[in-house]
């Protein structure tokens, strides 16, 4: 208790208003009612209906849900959204650790430079982002062909975003360039916060640099890489912008088709019911995929 | 006191007030009192060019005040069918592409937020005059809701000075098989340094328009005239596979020129022979590829069969009115203005190349000027003898799903091709396209409103 | 451009004979030569963007990055400058609209409104309700938290077709009232700000009690300016969202006079006509706003994250 403290105090007033936090938090509970548990609610009945946007509808029951999880597509954005959440995972994290690593030092007067530039690409939305590096990946002309033909003598014609094999590294590249960065600031954010002394002592028991690393940093980064992880899992979940505007559509052979692309085409079609079934059916594996990520880290916690 | 939240916060505070206020005076500058009495809106230059003269004049005679804006055609579309829902401002009247109608015809005919021009058209006489066959792009469940701006007949279009020296009878070359058996002759490396110099025509490798144009010529459309899916037709197969052959394997005679700078150089270089040519495509030659003046022709498109017919159609325009239009009849007499009055789309056509379905108007003498650019052939003539043969394409709100299906089933027959040769390649042809059609099935079936179709029932 | 894997080679291999020498010397010079390619690859875009806005657009192509010096200018036989701000012009024209002539600056007011106005609301409200989370003890509290930690799991797209349609009953279509209001709370921002007010001493909140202050009082003058580092990543990291989000705007705004920035120069890419140079031009001044803001945020930006966002 706030008042618990023990001290006998001659106030005028001690202890809080009993309704304040109800007040403060009623911002908070009102929107929550309107534009979350509503919408829920919502979204849930819509799924029942076929619609011709919000004026024309007819029941259908389960139709809706029948005809996504017997729809190819559906399943081709799950994989690419998966793939991609993965690449988030895989390569983006260890890249962004290992640059807060890097930039880790002591005292480093280009150090602010370097956080500056990496963050940079952050400022760029994805829309943006998406045009530019179509431009960037343009066969013969783009940047970025032009790059890797400079430096690897091979690429210049590469189809980047016509070749369906070649889409899902363009979309990753195009995330790492955005994302490395911030991400990095948060493990840059946790490693200074480890107790330098902690290190020495280790030093001087004589562990070494992997060991430093498994029993001081692992233990101080994982609240942030678990976080993460959470937040590149559903931020694959809510991926539209950039592979909307990078492929100006779902890419050749649905090659960049994500959930939300997905969802959107039933919406533009002005159906609805279909779309909303679609947000739910994604939300439960999300929430699935949610518990087993916070199992799993918790499993691993107590194991340490 | 200081502001408890900081500077920065303060800082944007500031910035959303001002900004707030710089909006209201923004607002009040441009009052809604100076808005036009009709707003067209069109999603090319080129037309938008090409009417602004009319308007000008239309406006003097009837003392309105009209404006005239380019759109990008996906915004357009995307963001009129929103604004159509929700009451928001709309033009009073819409250019829009092929294949964009499906989009506003989802729902019951009743919800399509255009005037449906079907009787308004037949008690005008307009359908007398106009080319029957180019309603079809426009109408959903047999009502007309936009009218037609062209007819756009497809021919070949080609390098007469190399066809003449390689010793290529035109003449010859009535049929698609004709075509594949000189072309063979021709896509060869002749001197033997590898590359081959001549293929015989401009096809792209993932079919695409190409594709569909010669669909329709064979007779396939997506959807026949019921509304039902139809690409899946076995005179689809057919055309596929002929199409695959030609752009894929050893005995290819199709080369992918792409568009703009590519196309340009492709046909300068003689890379392609035969390029396909609707009428708006002789224009863009004209201006985009000056070096080959005089040194190209026209052909009408070889046959499926002996007899069949010579054409095809790709691309079309089209003129709708929203429902909130607040003016139709003025709306309607500019429409006769810009579609209809012969002295303008005479004009138009020397200007644009594009003919109009307006058959009292091709006895103009603009459409049978001869086109020294093609050899002084009579370009009009050329494409009016074709119009009347233009095969139907009738729209449909899947239109899109149904083109995104048919390339897929094309690129995984044409993936079949380059594995396994011809062995197996008809019945996979036939069991792809079946499938991918089976998918737009689905779709289609699954919307309640369309299955409201009077024509369904019966 | 073959020298480019040239220079390449030499840094690396540089750094033998560098460690060979001594390897506390090796180890500093390669992790500068990796830090420093690596800030290479992240700006070399936006050298590319700088270039591009200001070539012309029939040399879009033509050269990587700057057409030669002397073709710069004007040249004496009459062919134009290939740098030039030709692409600006064209996006500051005003172009005919169903508003009447609306003009690149409106687009850019708009933006500043939408994202500067979400900014500041949702800062009260989240600073508001993460007070009420980390310093009382009242009825309903964890299941509250737990409920709001739960809430983060659900994605957003769920709410994109109700709200959609939510928006339409309340005649909120085409106003920023739909884009403001349903995100003037997030759940992470609580978050943010009931771990940042943990650590706020209780005896300071009692002292103010003691001295009469009423409880907003002393979430104001006492409680806020203690959380300035917090404030500052909270502002920075919510109005880039909202100053680059492009599917709310899309979907609910309806006037072209409406319109924000992402929406706006997307258009530039359209299906027939891409006019990429003014689609550059823009995006550069669009860069700029949060880019001034990162700049004059930045310290309190790092110190807010540090200060135990991500402390469990």
């Amino acid at each position: 208790m706030l008042t618990s403290t023990g001290v006998p105090v001659k106030k005028r007033r001690l202890s809080p208003d009993r309704w304040a936090p109800y007040v403060f938090l009623s911002p908070y509970f009102i929107l929550t009612a309107a534009f979350f548990l509503y919408p829920l609610f919502y979204a849930a009945i819509l799924s029942l209906h076929y619609t011709n946007g919000p004026k024309h509808r007819q029941f259908v029951g389960l139709d809706n849900f029948r005809h996504i999880l017997s729809d190819p597509d559906f399943y081709q954005a799950m994989k690419n959204t998966t793939v991609f959440a993965a690449a988030s995972v895989f390569i983006q994290l260890p890249m962004s650790l290992g640059l807060a690593m890097l930039l880790n030092a002591k005292s480093d007067r280009l150090k602010g430079m370097f956080r500056l530039a990496i963050f940079a690409p952050n400022l760029v939305g994805q829309v943006f982002v998406g045009i530019l590096f179509m431009m960037l990946f343009t066969p013969r002309y783009g940047l970025f062909n032009r790059l890797t033909q400079a430096i690897f003598g091979a690429g210049i014609d590469a189809r980047w975003l016509g070749d369906p094999n070649l889409v899902m590294p363009a979309i990753v590249i195009c995330s790492l360039w955005m994302y490395v960065g911030f991400n990095m600031i948060y493990f840059l954010a946790a490693l200074q916060n480890i107790d330098a002394s902690l290190v020495e002592a280790a030093r001087i028991d004589g562990a070494g640099p992997i060991q430093v690393f498994w029993n001081v940093t692992r233990p101080a980064i994982t609240p942030v890489a678990t976080f993460v992880v959470v937040t590149s899992t559903i931020g694959s979940f809510n991926l539209y912008e950039l592979p909307n505007t990078l492929l100006q559509g779902a890419g050749p052979n649905n090659s960049g088709l994500f959930a939300v692309t997905y969802l959107y085409g039933f919406f533009s079609a002005q159906d609805l019911g279909t779309a909303a079934a679609v947000g739910w059916v994604l939300a439960a594996v999300i929430f699935a995929i949610s518990l087993l990520q916070i199992f799993i880290s918790g499993v691993s916690r107590r194991d340490s | 006191m200081a502001f408890p939240f900081g500077n920065s916060a303060l800082a944007l505070l500031l910035t959303a007030v001002l900004s707030l206020a710089a909006m209201i005076t923004l607002d009040g500058g441009a009052g809604t009192s100076q808005r036009p009495d009709l707003i067209i809106a069109t999603f090319t230059k080129e037309h938008a060019a090409a009417y602004a003269p009319a308007i000008r004049a239309f406006e003097q005679e009837h003392g309105v005040r009209i404006s005239l804006q380019v759109v990008d055609q996906r915004a357009l579309q995307n963001r009129l069918q929103a604004a159509m829902q929700v009451g928001a401002q709309v033009p009073d009247m819409v250019e829009l592409l092929t294949g964009s109608m499906g989009i506003f015809t989802s729902g019951p005919l009743s919800n399509v937020g255009f005037h449906d021009l079907t009787d308004r058209i037949a008690a005008e006489g307009l359908d007398q005059i106009l080319v029957r066959n180019r309603f079809g792009l426009w109408s959903s469940r047999g009502r007309i809701f936009a009218l037609p701006h062209d007819v756009h007949p497809v021919m070949l279009a080609y390098r007469r000075d190399i066809v003449e020296r390689l010793g290529i009878n035109v003449e010859e070359l009535k049929t698609w098989a004709d075509f594949e058996r000189v072309g063979r002759e021709i896509s060869k490396d002749r001197d033997g340094d590898g590359v081959v110099e001549h293929y015989m025509i401009d096809l792209p490798s993932d079919g695409g328009d190409a594709l569909r144009l010669l669909l329709l010529q064979r007779g396939v459309s997506l959807f026949d005239s019921k509304g039902e899916v139809a690409f899946d037709d076995p005179r689809a197969a057919q055309v596929v596979i002929w199409y695959v052959r030609q752009t894929v394997g050893p005995h290819r005679i199709a080369f992918p020129a792409g568009w703009g700078q590519n196309l340009a150089k492709a046909m300068m270089d003689g890379t392609c022979l035969f390029y396909i040519c609707p009428d708006w495509r002789t224009k863009q030659f004209v201006n985009d590829v000056p070096a080959v003046a005089g040194k190209m022709a026209l052909l009408p498109l070889p046959a499926w069969e002996p007899g069949g017919i010579r054409t095809s159609t790709w691309g079309g325009t089209g003129l709708a009115f929203p429902r909130q239009s607040r003016n139709f009849e003025l709306a309607w007499k500019l429409a006769m203005r810009l579609y209809f009055d012969p002295d303008e789309l005479g004009q138009r056509f020397a200007d644009t190349n594009i003919l109009p379905p307006v058959r009292t108007a091709w006895s103009r003498p603009e459409f049978s000027r001869t086109d020294s650019f093609f050899s002084g052939q009579p370009l009009g003539r050329l494409y009016i003898e074709l119009a009347d043969s233009v095969p139907d394409e009738p729209s449909h709100t899947y239109m899109n799903t149904a083109v995104a299906k048919l390339s897929e089933a094309f690129q995984n027959i044409s993936l079949h091709y380059r594995q396994h040769g011809e062995k197996g390649l008809e019945s996979f042809a036939a069991k792809e396209l079946r499938r991918c059609a089976d998918r737009v099935r689905i779709q289609v079936n699954r919307n309640v409103f369309l299955r409201q179709d009077p024509r369904r029932q019966s | 451009m073959n020298t480019l894997r040239w220079i390449l080679l030499t840094v690396f291999l540089a750094a033998i004979p560098i460690w060979l020498i001594s390897p506390r010397a090796g180890r500093a010079y390669l992790r500068l030569s990796v830090l420093l390619m690596v800030c290479s690859l992240m700006l070399l875009p936006f050298v590319w963007l700088i270039c591009a806005a200001f070539k012309d657009k029939s040399v879009l192509n033509e050269y990587t990055f700057l057409p030669p010096v002397a073709r710069w200018f004007p040249g004496d036989a009459g062919e134009p400058a290939l740098l030039n701000l030709g692409n600006f012009r064209e996006l500051f024209t005003p172009r005919p609209t169903l508003q009447g002539p609306v003009s690149f600056w409106r687009y850019l007011v708009n933006s500043l409104f939408l994202a500067s106005a979400s900014t500041v609301i949702s800062l009260f409200f989240c600073s508001l309700a993460g007070y009420a989370l980390a310093k009382y003890r009242f009825r309903g509290r964890s299941i509250i938290q737990t409920f709001m930690l739960a809430s983060l799991m659900v994605p957003g797209v769920v709410f994109l077709i109700p709200n959609w349609e939510i928006i339409w009953r309340l005649g909120w279509m085409d106003s920023y009232l739909g884009l403001i209001v349903p995100g003037a709370v997030s759940v992470f921002g609580i978050f943010l700000f009931r771990q940042a007010m943990l650590d706020i001493p209780t005896e300071l909140i009692e002292a103010g009690r003691i001295d009469g202050c009423s409880e907003f009082r002393i979430y104001l003058s006492l409680v806020v300016p203690l959380v300035r580092p917090m404030i500052g990543a909270f502002c920075l990291l919510t109005f880039l969202g909202h100053w680059n989000a492009f599917l709310g705007p899309n979907m609910y705004l309806q006037s072209q006079s409406k319109l924000t920035l992402p929406v706006v120069l997307n258009q530039y890419i359209g299906v027939y006509t891409q006019q990429y140079g003014v689609f550059l031009a823009g995006t550069l001044i669009a860069i700029i706003p949060p880019a001034i803001l990162f700049l004059s945020l930045q310290r309190e930006f790092i110190a807010g994250l540090q200060s135990g966002a991500l402390k469990q």
